[in-house]
This record gives C-alpha cells, structure tokens and sequence, in this order.
C-alpha cells in the first residue's frame, strides 16, 4: 500500500525548491484587503485547530466516512506551510486545486467555489498569507487516509466536469450590489458548498442552486427565495441581521457549519457587503417543485406543554409511558427554553416554536442541536447550547431511544408534526451524518477499477468533511 | 475475597475534593481507580425528583436525592433513632450531605468565599482556636487554581472582593452576576448602616460559558441542583475523568483501610450493594469522602497496629468537628424586596467577620438569602385559611415582602466535639456515626453581644414590621474538622499536604483538615486543599 500524503495544501519538502516565494513587498493596503478577503473565505475555519492551536497552522481534525481528515499548515512557514508558493502556485491551489507540486488537492478544500475570486484578489490573499499571516513553523499532523483515497490522479476527471474554470463575470442586466453579492457568495463566502445538494458524484448541483443539503450531522436548509421552503418571507433586513449575529428572533438560529461561518466569517463582513450577499440570494429561485403556499418552517407551532401527563410521578415512570419525550423535555430542556418552550424575551434562549430546527422539512437539525448543542460566538456574546450526545460536556447523555422520544414531542408539539425520528436516524447522526452508499461505491469502484472508487470516494469526503468538528469543548 | 482491582492511586469518593485530585493525577500519567459509595444519576432524574415533590417536603433537599439502603445519608423526616446520624450533646450535628457519584457539590449553592489571612492565624492574633500549620500566601495559589479549575466568578473591584487583606495574584475568571432586586435593594440599605454587602464568589458561569458548561440562566434552583450545570458540580468532571482513563466504581462502600507491616496502606476493602465484599489494593490512597465518612472510616479500620483507629495515634481522628451554626431572621418588611431572580447566594457582608472582638467571642457573615420566597410563604398563607383570589395574593405580598437574613458564625475547634462510631449499625451492619456537639461558648458569646443584635439593627433598617428568628443554631452543612491539619503530629491527623502523619502512602484532604474554618463556606477552602495535596502526590509519585 503506497503511502498517503497530506491531504491539502503542504508542499512535500523535496518540491519547495521548485517554488521561491516572491521577494517582493507588499503594501499594507494590500494585505489588509487579503485579510477580508481571507475572512470572507473563512480560511480560519479548517485551517486552525481551536483546540489551542495557532491560527492557519492546520491541524483540525475533520471526520470522515474514510478516516480522520487533518487540515494543514498554510502559514507562510517555509518548511511545513506555503511559505515556498509561488503567486501562480498559490493561485493554481485556491482556484483549481492543484498544489505546487502539480498534486490535485481534493476538493474538502472547497476550491471549485474560489475558483470564481478574480486575479486580483488573489493577489490580494497571495500578499496576506505571505506577509500578513505569522509563519508557525510547525508541522500539522498528516491525514493518514487508507487505499484507494491516495489515488490524487482521480481528481483530474473530476475536475475536467465540475470544475468551474471561469473567474466571475458580472450580469450587466443586474446592479452592482447584486454582482458584488454574487461573487462573495458564489466564490468566498461559498454558500452553495453547503447549502446546494450533491450529485451522484457528490458534486454541486447547479440546476438545484441553494435548495438545500446534508453537511455532515447537519442540515443547510433551502435557503432560495421560495415562500415556503426557502426565506422568501425573510427582508432584506432579517438577512443581514441573521449573517451579521446569527439569529433572527421567533425564526432560526445559525448551529453547526453555520454557526462557524458566522463565528469566524460572516459577521466580519462590512454592512455594505453582508447587504450584497443578501440582495443576491435574495434574487435566487427555488428550482424545486414544492408546495406554494403553506407555513413556513418559521411559523409553525404553539406555546403549549404536556406536564399534566407526568409531574409528580416518579421519574422513571414517567420515561416509561406515552409522555416520554414531554418528561424528556422538561427534565432537559425546559429549564432554559421554557416549560412552554417559549424561550426568552431577548432571544438567548429561542422559542422552540417558530424556530425553523423543529420545522424543517426534514427532522435532521433538531436531532443534531440535541446531541452536538450550538457553539457561537459574535460581538454580542458567546452563545452555548450544551450537547446532549456522548461528549464529556454532555449535561446528560441521552440515548438514541431517549433522543428519538424527545425530538418527536419537539417535533409534534411545536414544529413539523409530520415527521418522524426513529432511534436508527439518531444513531445516524451520533456518526456524523448519513454514510449512505460508501460501501455500495465501493463495490461499483472494485468492479470498476480503483480509480473509480478514489473518484467517488473523494466527492464524497469533500461533502461530509465540511468543518465537522467536535462540539466537545476543551479544558 | 479476591482483588477485584487495583491502580496506582485509589480515590475513596467522588466529590470535588476527589475528582480535582483524580484530574491531576491523571493529567501526570497515573492510572486512578475511584470508589463511590453511592449510586450514579443523571441530571435529569434529580431535576425531575425535585420537581416532583410536594412542596411540603421541600424543605429537606436530600428528598431530590434517595439515599440508597447501602449507602446511608441523612433524609429529612427521620425519627431520631432510625436517622443514619447519631447525636449526643446539647446541639445537634445535623448536617445534610449525600452519597451519590459527584458528591455534595450536586446541592451546593456554590459560594466560595476565600479565608483571610487573619483567619488562618487566629491562636497569634487573638489567643484562640488554633492557627493553621501555613499562612494564607501559601494558600492563595491553590485558591486561584482552584476559582479557575471550577470557575468561580467574582467582582474585579478590589473593594467588592474579599478577603480585604492578603494578596490576590491572579482575577477571577469571570464577572460577578448582579444582584436581585432584594439584593440591590437590601445592598442599600445596609450601606446605611456603614456595612458593605458584596457579591458573593460563587462557583457559576456569569453571562458566558466555561469549561464546557453553559451560562447561569437563572432558575434559582442552586440548592438543589443547578438543572444546566451552569453551577460547578463534580459530576460535570465524571465523563472528562473517565475520558482521561480513570475506573469509577459505584455502589461500592468502602468500610476498611489494610495496613501493612510498614504501616503504609496496602488495601481498602468495599461492599458491594449485594453485600459482596472486595479488595483494591494501590500504591497510594486518597480519602475523599468528606468530613463525617473519613473519620468514620478511620476509626473503623482499626488494628492491631493502629488500635485507635488507622491515622489516629494523635487520637484526633473524629475530634474538632465544625460547622457554621447560623441563626435566620425572618424579616417581613413593609415595602416589597422581591428576592429570587438569579442565584440563591450572590451576596453578603463578610467584614463583620473579622476584628479585635474575635478573642471574645466569634464573628458572623450576614447573608441576604436569595432563594425565591414562594415556596417558603405558601403553607404560612395556607393557614390563613384564605382561597382564591386573596390566596394568590398573599403568597405574592409575601413572597415580595419577607426575606431571610442569615448570621453564620465561626467556631473553635474543640476536642469534646467528637464524632465516634454509635451502636447502631446501618443496613450492611456498618456502625452509624455519633456526634457529640456543642456550638460552645464562643457562638454563643457572639450572638448575644454581636451577631444578634446586629442582625435585629438591620432587620429594623429594612424595615421590618415582624421579625422572627430561630430559635436555635442550624448546620450550615460545612463539615470541617475531623481529620485536623497540624504540624505536630501528636494533635494533628494530617501534615501541610494533608497526607496522614501515620501512613505515608495515605492522603485525608478536605473539609476534615480545616484548622479553622472562620465563617465563609468551606469548599472553596477544601477544594484548594486538595489541589495542594494533588501536586505533593505527584511529586510523591514521581519518587515512588
């Protein structure tokens, strides 16, 4: 078995000879812009370890079907980061996925959104991590992924179909704001990696732009301009008030991948550009044939309780009858979001009705902000939901019986009364997310050759490895 | 009987005395075996069993904890002879504790006031007492590792902060919370009096997370159990540890520490709760299972080499045993106070505590209690006989205009204050531990010449239309004493590390080494102990 390098960026040592870094000076001007450009990439995000590790030097650990993925060093440290890249180099790595040594990256680097960022913006970013980014002379831990993942070759006929090779092109027909919030959420700020479904080879699927997609344990939700499944109902305002803090009161609430984005990039967007983002995927239809009027997942559910059933009887009774997921959540939720889940007055603690968890079209938010809790911070504050799964900071440790209970009565008391969860779909998501067909992909990949098998698997790492991290805080 | 097991540092109790130690020992690569006499329980089910007691038993806060047939504790309505506490002298020890995996911290309030300097030298400055084996810049490093370790918030204003005297070397991790309305309030009025009401350091996350746990959100629920661990219990530290390799073992109970011929210790010995018995033996051992269960063990592990009981040539083993005995005014005041929004602890006034007087009498901590009133008012409206309407109303004049000032004195450790192993057995046929007790003249003094007539100038400043005061001292449930610190070995149990001056390989951290235990809440004071007897083990494991 030939042995896996590293997964993204890294340089191997014997190639950095190939590649002198530029000499040159930048400006300050030019690296401050570099720096934005680098938040509206959330570049951070992967690129740091927030267990304590320092910033860009890589080393977050991000689970995968096929292993533990490590993200990698991109200080400009010469020996272990990309402080040998060349502008073209690094421009080949962002926008098309090819690292200096002529290696394809796998796209858990999301390059096929970058590939949009123009030249000079690169330049932009090439000057930032060069001369605006502490070289941290350490080396990440490698991802050590087993056969076939090595086969890099693999990516080349994926690239050949899916990857954009295009920088944007503004729409005449439309404003500059508009083309100005398309390039930020197309390219940078890559909405679409997330929030658009994936095809049989895990790659975007365009015609399906925005309507929504698994990440990880997580769900992004539709997030078009239909009135039901999208935010068609949302203002420009509540918008930007949702990527600017990460809530939008009586309606939802950024956990997860998003929470992340909003921690680390969204709302260190400038008003004028978060208005962009907003004016644009504002302007993207649904595609999807669905229901045209009805509730949204924004304003379903009642203020309401089941306590009669079960207060003052024995605990253990209580989990044993039909009221199990209503004692369920009075012993574990109600102490912060209310015996009516009516949440708080300021909207620290949301009401579990209009809230778009409970609501959704499918029941995977509401599982996963039960077991992993929500971690965000923003300039108004830290905000922490504790987990509910098996992390040490679990305030409980609920089981999947005890989860499948709880997200049922949260479901039918509060949101979408028409969905289901079974102990087997907690389970699910305790792992991480669906595993779906790896094992059937990787029998189609044995017949079919194992550079088959690396093609499949690699769009498919790409799209369970978006930012999934532990939700288990350190020390 | 077989070894079931066995580490290289066996820990009798996981309270926070235990798991703190268990953390840095674990942290140094050593293997921990920790043993519980009591069950383990999820937050929920205690959240739940509060809930859904009538409120009148409410009083008694172990009813949200059921002891177990092998791990006794005290419950409230117990007659006197079937209750787990034995009780012989003019007071009574009546403490409240449990026996549950994570311990008593699962019903703290979670105030953490620090010692003075002054308090550690009480014998020096006043001619009483005695003073502790080490001064208070010995102290102060443990009790900054410990305000992080368990994240305790407090004021960053000097002036709020307390102890006056003594150095801080390092702030505290978090903002104090505010104050309720009653607190503000009662802040006010005690100003004008020349007192100073200040936050209480409590043990709770202020407007932000820490260590994994969420931000307080105010259900002034502390005692019995903060429902979000929010507040620091140990059971939050129980998946980390076990995380990071320790053996937990509940419903084991330990009833015998082996010596050997070195008279180091070789073994403890547990019952399971079938009665089955085993054997763990270690390198080293830790008894952490508080003040009371550590002597009572002791004196019950007795042999032919130690026939007083294991660490007890000095045959303080069980003597010196302290409290706060506090006395309540009930005030009913004429204008609404409104206590209840936030913690049930958050302030009070500690710089009566200290002073010239103390070689006459005691000082007192005057406490704001800021337990939400209702539940307390309700049956006194009951038997009103009022309905309806004017039912509600009442509950709510009074839960707005009563409120609870509590006076919690120091008092001196004193040999005859002893607790010893009583006839009675519980249900394994393990003795039940007896108390003799007597707050002593010193409390006494102070409540009459001090703390009470204090307490009645501030119940008139609030002002109070009735007063009604205790009629006798209460626990405040700080068990101290037992196993008393000292450098002499000849009238200590415990040497500056709270190892056992007898058995080198034994360590009796906690509330039972405290010297003197002044009048702010000891845990913080235990906890910092701990820690302090955590890095001598280390280093002791190092040469070992």
């Amino acid at each position: 078995m030939k042995t896996v390098k590293s997964f993204v960026l890294v340089a191997p040592l014997a190639l950095i000879a190939l590649a002198p870094a530029a000499a040159q000076e930048f400006s300050k001007e030019l690296i401050e812009k570099g720096r934005y450009l680098a938040t509206a990439s959330d570049c951070v995000a992967c690129h740091t370890n927030h267990d304590g590790g320092k910033p860009m030097a890589g080393g977050l650990p991000m689970a995968s079907p096929v292993g533990t993925i490590m993200s990698t060093n991109i200080t400009p440290s010469k020996e272990f980061g990309i402080g040998s890249y060349s502008e073209a180099q690094f421009s080949d790595a962002v926008r098309k996925g090819i690292r200096a040594d002529g290696a394809n990256l796998y796209p858990a680097m999301p390059y096929v959104s970058y590939s949009n960022m123009k030249d000079e913006d690169i330049h932009a970013l090439y000057a930032y991590f060069m001369q605006g980014v502490e070289p941290v002379d350490e080396k990440a831990m490698e991802t050590k992924l087993p056969f076939p993942m090595n086969i890099r070759a693999s990516m080349i006929g994926w690239n050949m179909l899916f990857r954009p090779n295009e920088t944007h092109k503004d729409d005449p027909t439309q404003s500059a704001e508009w083309n100005r919030g398309k390039y930020l959420a197309e390219g940078a700020a890559h909405c679409s990696t997330c929030h658009t479904p994936r095809g049989i080879f895990m790659q975007e699927q365009k015609s399906l732009n925005l309507t929504g997609g698994q990440v990880g344990p997580w769900y992004a939700p539709d997030i078009t301009n239909d009135k039901v499944h999208g935010i068609g109902t949302w203002s420009q305002e509540d918008l930007v008030t949702y990527l600017k803090t990460g809530k939008l009161d009586n309606k939802a609430q950024a956990a997860g991948s998003m929470a992340e984005a909003i921690s680390y990039s969204l709302q260190h967007l400038t008003d004028a550009d978060l208005n962009a983002i907003a004016t644009y995927v504002r302007s993207v239809p649904s595609t999807k044939a669905g229901e045209t009027t009805g509730a949204t997942r924004f304003d379903k559910g009642t203020a309401d309780n089941d306590m009669a059933a079960f207060r003052g009887r024995d605990y253990a009774d209580g989990l044993k009858g039909d009221h199990a997921g209503a004692q369920i959540f009075a012993a574990n939720c109600a102490s912060c979001h209310g015996y009516n889940a009516q949440g708080t007055k300021d909207g620290y603690y949301p009401s579990l009705f209009h809230n778009a968890a409970t609501a959704g079209d499918n029941s995977i938010n509401v599982i996963s902000a039960i077991l992993n809790g929500v971690d965000r911070h923003t300039e108004a504050g830290h905000v922490f939901m504790p987990p509910f799964g098996d992390q040490v900071n679990a305030v409980v440790q609920l089981n999947n019986v005890e989860v499948a209970s709880l997200s049922n009565y949260l479901l039918a008391q509060y949101g979408n009364d028409k969905l289901k969860v079974t102990p087997e779909d907690v389970q699910v998501i305790r792992e991480g997310g669906p595993k779906s067909n790896m094992i059937q992909l990787a029998r189609i990949g044995l017949a079919g050759g194992a550079a088959a098998v690396a093609f499949l698997l690699a769009g498919f790492i790409w799209y369970r490895a978006r930012r999934k991290k532990p939700s288990v805080l350190s020390e | 009987m077989v070894t079931k097991n066995s580490a290289d540092v066996v820990i009798v109790g996981t309270g926070v005395v235990g798991v703190v130690i268990a953390e840095q020992l674990l942290d140094a690569g050593h293997s921990v075996l920790m043993i519980e006499a009591g069950p383990r329980v999820t937050r929920a089910e205690v959240v739940e069993n509060w809930r859904n007691a009538p409120l009148g038993v409410k009083g008694d806060t172990s009813v949200a904890y059921p002891s177990r047939l092998w791990a006794p504790h005290p419950m409230g309505g117990e007659k006197p002879e079937d209750a787990y506490l034995q009780f012989t002298g003019p007071d009574a020890y009546d403490q409240t504790f449990i026996r549950y995996a994570g311990g008593s911290t699962w019903h703290w309030a979670g105030t953490s006031w620090r010692l003075t300097p002054e308090d550690m030298r009480l014998n020096s400055l006043y001619g009483v007492g005695r003073d502790w084996a080490f001064d208070y810049d010995t102290l102060e490093p443990y009790y900054v590792r410990t305000e992080h370790k368990l994240g305790i918030c407090g004021p960053s204003d000097r002036s709020q902060q307390w102890p006056q005297t003594g150095d801080r070397s390092a702030p505290y991790p978090m903002p104090a919370l505010p104050f309720s309305p009653g607190e503000v309030r009662f802040t006010e009025v005690v100003k004008t009096l020349g007192y100073n009401n200040i936050p209480v350091a409590q043990a709770r996350n202020s407007g932000m997370p820490y260590d994994g746990r969420p931000a307080c959100c105010a259900n002034n629920n502390c005692v019995p159990v903060c429902p979000v661990a929010a507040k620091y219990d140990a059971e939050t530290a129980l998946h980390r540890l076990e995380k990071k390799g320790a053996t937990l073992l509940v419903d084991s109970v330990v009833y015998k520490v082996e010596t050997n011929a070195q008279n180091k210790i070789e073994a403890v010995h547990f019952y399971d709760q079938h009665k089955e018995t085993h054997r763990i033996t270690g390198k080293l051992f830790v008894l952490a299972c508080n003040g009371l269960e550590n002597p009572k063990l002791l004196l019950m592990s007795k042999d032919d080499r130690n026939p007083n009981g294991v660490a007890n040539s000095s045959d303080q083993v069980g003597r010196n045993m302290m409290d706060h005995p506090a006395r309540t005014f009930t005030v009913t005041t004429k204008d609404p106070f409104w206590s209840g929004v936030g913690p049930v602890v958050n302030s009070g006034i500690m710089e009566t505590s200290q002073g010239a007087f103390r070689s006459e009498h005691a000082g007192a901590y005057f406490r704001y209690n800021n337990f939400a009133r209702n539940r307390f008012v309700t049956f006194a409206a009951l038997k009103k006989g009022l309905v309806g309407k004017a039912l509600d109303d009442e509950i709510r004049r009074m839960a707005a205009c009563t409120a609870d000032i509590v006076a919690a004195h120091e008092i001196l450790p004193d040999p005859n204050n002893r607790l010893t192993l009583s006839d009675k057995k519980d249900w394994l046929g393990l003795p039940k531990p007896s108390i003799n007790y007597d707050v002593g003249d010193y409390v006494r003094k102070s409540w009459e010449a001090y703390s009470q007539p204090i307490g009645k100038q501030i119940a008139e400043a609030m002002g109070a239309v009735d007063i009604k005061i205790s009629p006798k001292f209460n626990n405040s449930k700080h068990i101290m004493g037992g196993t008393i610190m000292g450098k002499d070995a000849s009238n200590s149990v415990v040497d500056v590390d709270c190892r056992a001056h007898d058995h080198e390989n034994l360590f009796i951290p906690g509330g039972g080494a405290m010297a003197a235990g002044a009048c702010g809440n000891s845990t913080i004071t235990m906890t910092a102990l701990a820690l302090k007897a955590g890095d001598a083990i280390v280093e002791q494991m190092r040469g070992a």
